[in-house]
C-alpha cells in the first residue's frame, strides 16, 4: 500500500517551512518541449495528452488532466530554426481553454521589421495554476 | 492544522514518485515533476550578475545578448523545457518591447547547460537588465 500524508505545512529540520499550498500551487501543471518543424514530434512532457499542428506556427497543447479554468499562467520559449530567415520573437495569440491552449509562433524576418507566424524546431512552454 | 516536519521526501513506491492531489480534487499529479528544477534572477548588462537562483552552478556572458547557464545538478535529458523572459526596465523602447527571447539555435541545450539569447525587434542580440528563467523537466 502507498504511504500518504495529510498536512497543511511541511517544515525543514532547519525550521523554514511552507505550506503545502505553496507545494500544490506552485507545481507546474503542464510543461512540454516539443518541435513543430515538419511532422510534430514531442520531445518531452508532462501531463499532455498531445499537441495538434493546425497550421503555420499555430499548435495546440491539449492536456491530459485540464485545469480548474481558463485563467491559467502560461510562458513560452522558443526558436525559429524551423525557417532559417526568422528569428522568433514569442508566442502569440492564445486561445484559452480548460483541457486545451492554442497559440501562434511569430518571428521577425532578418534586420528588417516583419513579424508572420513560423514554425519552429524548438517550442518549450510551461504552465502554472490549479488543476481541476 | 497539521505540520510535516522533514528535510527529505521521498516516495515510498517509487523514491522518485510523490504524487499531489489537484487543488479541484480530480486529478494527481507527480510533485517531482512540476517542481522546476532551476531557476534564476539576473541582470545581463555589464558584469552580468545572478540576483537570485536554484541549482545555478554559473553564468556566462558568451557575447552580446548570449548567455550560458550551467546548473548544479544536471537533468537527465537534454529534453527538458526551460523558458525565459527579459527586459530593459526603460518601458518605453523597441528594446523592452520586443525582447526576442530565444534558447540558442547554435548551442542545442546540454543536461547541465542551456544557452540563451536576446534579441530587438530587428533580430540583433542585445544585452538585458532583466532576465528570468525557469527549468522544468526531470532531473538525472
Amino acid at each position: 500500500m502507498a504511504g500518504k500524508i495529510i498536512a497543511d505545512t511541511i517544515e525543514t529540520g532547519a525550521g523554514a517551512d511552507i505550506s503545502t499550498s505553496y507545494v500544490v500551487n506552485g507545481s507546474a501543471k503542464a510543461w512540454a518541449s516539443w518541435n513543430g518543424a515538419g511532422t510534430l514530434a514531442v520531445n518531452d512532457s508532462l501531463n499532455l495528452s498531445s499537441i495538434s499542428d493546425l497550421g503555420t506556427g499555430n499548435y495546440q497543447m491539449n492536456f491530459s488532466s485540464s485545469l480548474n479554468n481558463d485563467d491559467y499562467a502560461y510562458n513560452f520559449t522558443g526558436n525559429g530554426r524551423a525557417e532559417s530567415s526568422r528569428f522568433l520573437h514569442s508566442a502569440m495569440d492564445y486561445t484559452v481553454a480548460t483541457g486545451s491552449l492554442q497559440m501562434y509562433w511569430s518571428g521577425s524576418l532578418n534586420s528588417s521589421w516583419g513579424v508572420a507566424y513560423c514554425d519552429t524546431n524548438a517550442s518549450l512552454a510551461v504552465i502554472h495554476g490549479d488543476l481541476a | 492544522m497539521s505540520t510535516v516536519i522533514t528535510d527529505n521526501l521521498t516516495g515510498k513506491t517509487a523514491a522518485g514518485d510523490i504524487t499531489i492531489t489537484s487543488e479541484g480534487g480530480a486529478a494527481t499529479q507527480s510533485l517531482q515533476q512540476g517542481l522546476a528544477k532551476f531557476w534564476i534572477n539576473m541582470d545581463g548588462t555589464g558584469t552580468i550578475s545572478t540576483r537570485d537562483s536554484l541549482n545555478t552552478a554559473s553564468i556566462t556572458d558568451s557575447q552580446t545578448g548570449v548567455y550560458q547557464y550551467n546548473s548544479t545538478n544536471p537533468m537527465s535529458s537534454d529534453d527538458y523545457t526551460c523558458v525565459y523572459n527579459a527586459g530593459n526596465g526603460s518601458g518605453n523602447s523597441d528594446d523592452s518591447t520586443n525582447p526576442g527571447n530565444s534558447f540558442s539555435a547554435s548551442h542545442p541545450n546540454t543536461a547541465s547547460q542551456a544557452v540563451m539569447e536576446t534579441m530587438n525587434d530587428v533580430a540583433t542580440n542585445i544585452d538585458r537588465q532583466y532576465i528570468g528563467g525557469t527549468w522544468h523537466g526531470d532531473l538525472a
